[in-house]
């Protein structure tokens, strides 16, 4: 398979009162074309950073994104993203929610019937054509998030970036959500990079682990690729020892890393509550900042 | 009903008296009105009776015109209102024309085909003010005080005012009011300077030299603002009198028909620019205005209960009935329980109250210059061109020629405008009992101890 | 009928248990009480305005005032009979000028008569709403460019808050003047003092509403900007699909303090702009200096206040229901 992606040499600094503060350095990776790749790491490690500049949402100090053989200089559809907060528009329904990023990509390729049997398509393939008519406001959690895929999915995107998008949700809905993902991934063949802090989402849905160092100058630590036969059954998986292998990879490398982390956690230059706002909701470098450390 | 007669009605009797003057010419071609609807302003005040009265009878509609009255803030408001034209006309103070015609104030070219009435007003002072007066006023020998009260029984109280330093201040309505006039007329008279105007130096106080400092209240407001202390006595129309009685805050000491007899009061002001554009127009509203004089003074004032009962409506002079009543039934009360018979407090038509004489304007030509509002020497032939620039007798016997031919009134209650030159008889119930002619006012001004006289700049 | 009967009893049965305390303290709070609230200042005002002696009498009690309702409303009627009268005698005069002379156009003029109390409140109502209206289109485009644009908001924003404490009365003699100068036509379709009164009551309930929208325009989730980027959404189809939408909450609330101070000011304007308003219904009154007066500017205060109210509430609706924030009080 071809390289799809080329996250190539990135380096991202934030400028901060204090002089500059270097969140990756020379973070670099090439992806395949239906590849499904997770950025694992600790919080802090600038694995959204990452996220954020192949989505066009930063521009890296150094280095560029290329995709398709054209470098990336803004955010655009053929990066979809999903949201770690859904981010749907409260004040439409999830179909309005889906109609507007169609109109937007499709509007002029497809006709209005076209475009509303591919809305309702999407809708279909995540779950949620019942309740395609309901706001925001009126469905739960993980449905939110269902809407928030279909939204990105119907852009029809070269990639798919997904940022903790079950993170906020509780085990079973997530385990749901887990599955549904593998079974659209099986159908559309996407390629697919998402943010996770869950050893065993990384381990179950990746085809390559990236392990991310922590920061400040963050970069890649290893790559694992998980050989795992698809389709992957989450049960059957548990006895598997190959799984749990490689999840204990994972682990040893995280467990390494907390035990020595290259900066002390004290130091950080950035407010405490940066966790709780993650770095990606917001385009203000300061918040970035904190994210990144 | 006249206007919608056909041409020939109106033709037939006018050309058997044609040809007298010019003026007659133009009844000739009265026709209909160019402008029908037209916004008049006016001033809660009793002798605005003329135009309440033409809209509630039909007169105006009876000329075709479609008149709305719309109450003003105060003097100004209503003057600007009449300059830049959303007033078509108003209810003014005989002052405001000739003032603004001269350019003191704001220079506009109005002038008047019709004077709204005589006498009318009253100087109030305060309760506080009455009983330091009152032991300076001879008795009658029912023990109430003896009018005309002059000014001579303030003046001890003006004194210690002035001795304990503290200003004594008055209410007048408008710079160039009659009431202004008036209520210097009455000071001046009794020894009491009211202080002189210097608008070539910027001063427009008039309160240069004074003994007793005027200032400027909106009439509705007089009574509050003496209630307040603020001012301890001021010089207004009606109602505004009676109203102090009625609150039992102050006591009118005199009317101005004490202080000169039958004096001209308020005019009808237009601009010269609507007369010229609309003369038809013109003609008509004097017509009716005319004849709602008429209608108010007739039969004896046996109309005025039902003029009161109109005035007191919210929407014209808004106060009560009895306050109203009392002024215009032919009554006045001064002090609470002291009413006396007054017929001739308010005329609207008898005495030719209603005929714009150049005269009037003179007058208050004259007190502009004795006061200082016309601060240089003018010619006795200044003051008379400018009279006949304003008042416009003209208009007025267009309106009454075509009154009398249309049988609406007859030719005995004008003037002979044959004869008419325009100038009252010398005037001689004033107060002082300083005599005035119209015809020489140089002379008239140089007659008054306090005040500006020829030669005089200050 | 036996069934009847038993079903009632029955149902009694059941319902009566329900009346349990917890209800009949709910109707006591939303029903009782507030009547009490309302008996006890009826009360307490009749008894202290007896006490309060001014120059036009005692202080209008509520009988007075529900007498000058009264007076009022039948005014109105009786200017309403005229008004016909009015029509009436104009159709035939007209007619007879046709007659008279066949040139003329007849020309049906508006009736000339005093405006009543209803006819007031109406005009006022209008003047509100256009003040408001117009300061919405402005205040809300600003409002947005402000909150879109950091620069422009530190460039504009000294200026709001130095214009927002202004008060009516400031503005007003700046704004008859300005009108005066640039509104010249000699047969004026809008009266001069309805565009006072409503250009003031623009100026004045602006600013809240540049400053809500600005305000929510600024902290529009960024989340919601960063989906309008990847959908690479244009400026304008950003504002309208996603800026305004999020920030109507913020919008509406602007409005309705706005509304509010709009009212609150335009009694003051009409007072000095002679609009004939309710402003300038007091104000009349207040110089007529008749024995009822105080009782019909106590009746206005009412209407005012009652008005006051029903804009709000009214706008509150309005909020709920174009608002996707339900959250709305």
């Amino acid at each position: 398979m071809s390289v799809l992606l080329d996250i190539s040499h990135i380096d991202m600094e934030f400028p901060t009162p204090r002089g500059n503060f270097t969140a990756l350095r020379d973070v670099d990776l090439k992806i395949q074309q239906g590849e499904f790749v997770s950025l694992i790491g600790h919080s802090g490690c600038g694995k959204s950073t990452v996220l954020n500049v192949v989505a066009g949402l930063y521009q890296a100090t150094r280095g560029g994104v290329i995709l398709n053989g054209r470098e990336v200089t803004e955010p655009g559809p053929e990066r979809a993203v999903v949201f770690q907060n859904h981010s749907l528009l409260p004040w439409l329904t999830a179909y309005e929610n889906v109609e507007l990023a169609v109109r937007q990509v499709f509007g002029k390729s497809k006709s209005k019937a076209e475009m509303r049997a591919w809305i309702e398509h999407n809708l279909a393939l995540v779950h949620m054509s019942h309740a395609m008519h309901k706001r925001p406001g009126e469905i739960s959690g993980g449905m939110k998030q269902r809407v928030g895929i279909a939204r990105a999915l119907a852009m029809q995107p070269q990639v798919l970036l997904m940022d903790e998008p079950f993170g906020a949700l509780d085990a079973l809905t997530r385990a749901h959500m887990q599955d549904s993902l593998m079974e659209i991934q099986a159908e559309l063949r996407n390629t697919i990079i998402m943010i996770t802090h869950d050893v065993d989402e990384a381990v179950l849905l990746s085809d390559r682990i990236v392990m991310m160092t922590n920061g400040p100058a963050a970069t890649i630590g290893e790559i694992l690729s998980v050989e795992l036969e698809r389709p992957r059954d989450r049960l059957a998986l548990a006895d598997n020892p190959q799984y749990n292998q490689y999840r204990a990879q994972v682990l040893k490398f995280l467990h390494e890393r907390h035990s020595k982390p290259d900066v002390p956690v004290k130091k950080k230059a950035a407010p405490a509550s940066a966790h709780a706002t993650p770095a990606w909701t917001s385009g203000h470098t300061a918040k970035a900042v904190g994210d990144a450390a | 009903m006249n206007w919608k007669m056909p041409f020939k009605k109106i033709f037939a009797p006018l050309v058997a008296a044609a040809g007298i003057s010019c003026a007659s010419a133009q009844v000739v071609a009265l026709g209909y009105p160019e402008k029908e609807e037209l916004t008049f302003g006016f001033i809660k005040l009793t002798d605005m009776a003329p135009i309440a009265i033409a809209y509630e009878k039909g007169y105006f509609e009876e000329e075709g015109l479609y008149v709305t009255i719309e109450a003003q803030a105060n003097w100004k408001v209503l003057l600007d209102g009449v300059i830049d034209g959303r007033l078509d006309g108003a209810h003014m103070l005989a002052g405001q024309p000739i003032a603004a015609t001269m350019g003191f104030g704001t220079k506009a070219e109005i002038i008047t085909p019709f004077s709204m009435d005589l006498n009318g007003n009253g100087i109030t002072v305060s309760n506080a003010i009455w009983e330091q007066m009152k032991p300076n006023i001879p008795k009658q020998p029912d023990g109430k005080p003896v009018h005309p009260i002059k000014a001579d029984a303030l003046k001890p109280v003006v004194e210690k005012y002035k001795a304990d330093g503290k200003p004594f201040n008055m209410g007048m309505v408008f710079p160039v009011s009659t009431h202004n006039y008036e209520l210097r007329y009455w000071l001046a008279a009794g020894g009491i300077h009211p202080g002189f105007y210097a608008p070539h130096k910027g001063d427009i106080s008039g309160q240069i030299d004074a003994d007793a400092l005027l200032s400027v209240t909106p009439p509705p407001q007089m009574p509050a603002t003496l209630e307040a202390g603020t001012i301890y006595g001021y010089c207004v129309g009606e109602p505004w009198n009676q109203q102090a009685v009625f609150k039992d805050i102050g006591v009118p000491v005199v009317t101005d028909y004490e202080i000169w007899k039958d004096n001209p009061e308020k005019v009808f002001g237009i601009t010269k620019e609507f007369a010229e554009k609309y003369p038809n127009t013109t003609v008509r509203i004097t017509r009716a205005l005319i004849r709602a004089a008429m209608w108010l003074d007739a039969n004896n004032n046996a109309n005025r209960p039902e003029a009161v009962k109109i005035l007191s409506q919210s929407n014209y002079v808004g106060a009560d009935y009895e306050v109203i009543a009392n002024s215009m039934t032919g009554t006045f009360e001064y002090e609470k329980g002291d009413k006396r018979e007054v017929p001739d407090f308010n005329v609207f038509f008898r005495y030719n109250a209603t005929y714009p004489y150049y005269s009037d304007a003179i007058w208050y030509l004259t007190q502009m210059r004795r006061w200082g509002q016309i601060s240089d020497d003018k010619s006795d032939d200044w003051y008379k061109e400018l009279a006949a620039k304003v008042y416009r007798p003209d208009i007025y016997q267009a309106a009454a020629r075509s009154l009398v031919a249309d049988k609406l009134a007859s030719a005995d209650q004008f003037p002979d405008f044959a004869s008419e030159d325009g100038f009252r008889d010398p005037q001689t119930h004033f107060i002082d009992g300083i005599v005035y002619d119209g015809h020489k006012p140089n002379e008239y001004i140089d007659k008054f101890t306090i005040g500006l006289k020829s030669g005089q700049k200050l | 009928m036996n069934t009847t009967a038993a079903q009632l009893s029955n149902f009694f049965k059941v319902r009566i248990p329900q009346l349990d305390s917890r209800v009949v303290v709910t109707v006591l709070r939303q029903l009782a009480l507030p009547l009490l609230g309302m008996l006890a200042f009826l009360f307490l005002w009749s008894a202290t305005a007896q006490n309060i002696d001014t120059s036009l009498g005692k202080f209008p009690g509520p009988s007075a005032v529900i007498e000058q309702f009264d007076a009022l409303y039948s005014e109105h009627q009786r200017s309403r009979e005229k008004e016909r009268a009015f029509y009436q005698r104009q159709q035939e005069r007209n007619a007879e000028r046709v007659a008279a002379d066949p040139a003329y156009q007849p020309k049906i003029r508006a009736y000339t008569g005093k405006e009543t109390f209803i006819d007031q409140i109406s005009t006022s109502l209008v003047t509100v709403m256009c003040g408001f209206l117009l300061a919405v289109v402005i205040a809300v485009p600003l409002g947005i460019a402000i909150g879109l644009s950091k620069s422009l908001n530190s460039a504009i924003n000294p200026i709001v808050q130095i214009f927002k404490p202004v008060s009516p009365l400031a503005w007003l003699p700046l704004v008859t003047m300005v009108v005066s100068a640039l509104y010249t036509s000699p047969e004026p379709l809008i009266a001069k003092s309805f565009l006072n009164s409503l250009i003031t009551v623009t100026l004045c309930c602006l600013w809240p509403m540049v400053i809500n929208t600005a305000v929510g325009v600024a902290g529009i989730d960024q989340d919601l900007v960063n989906v309008s980027k990847v959908l690479r959404l244009s400026a304008l189809r950003h504002v309208r699909r996603i800026v305004l939408p999020a920030s109507v909450p913020m919008i509406f609330t602007g409005m309705r303090l706005s509304l509010g101070v709009a009212w609150m000011v335009l009694i003051a304007a009409e007072m000095l702009a002679q609009n004939p308003g309710l402003g300038k219904f007091v104000w009349d009154e207040f110089q007529n200096g008749s024995s009822d007066s105080l009782a019909r500017i106590m009746a206005a205060v009412l209407v005012i206040g009652f008005i006051g109210f029903l804009l709000d509430r009214g706008m509150l609706m309005l909020q709920r229901l174009v608002s996707w924030d339900k959250a709305v009080s």
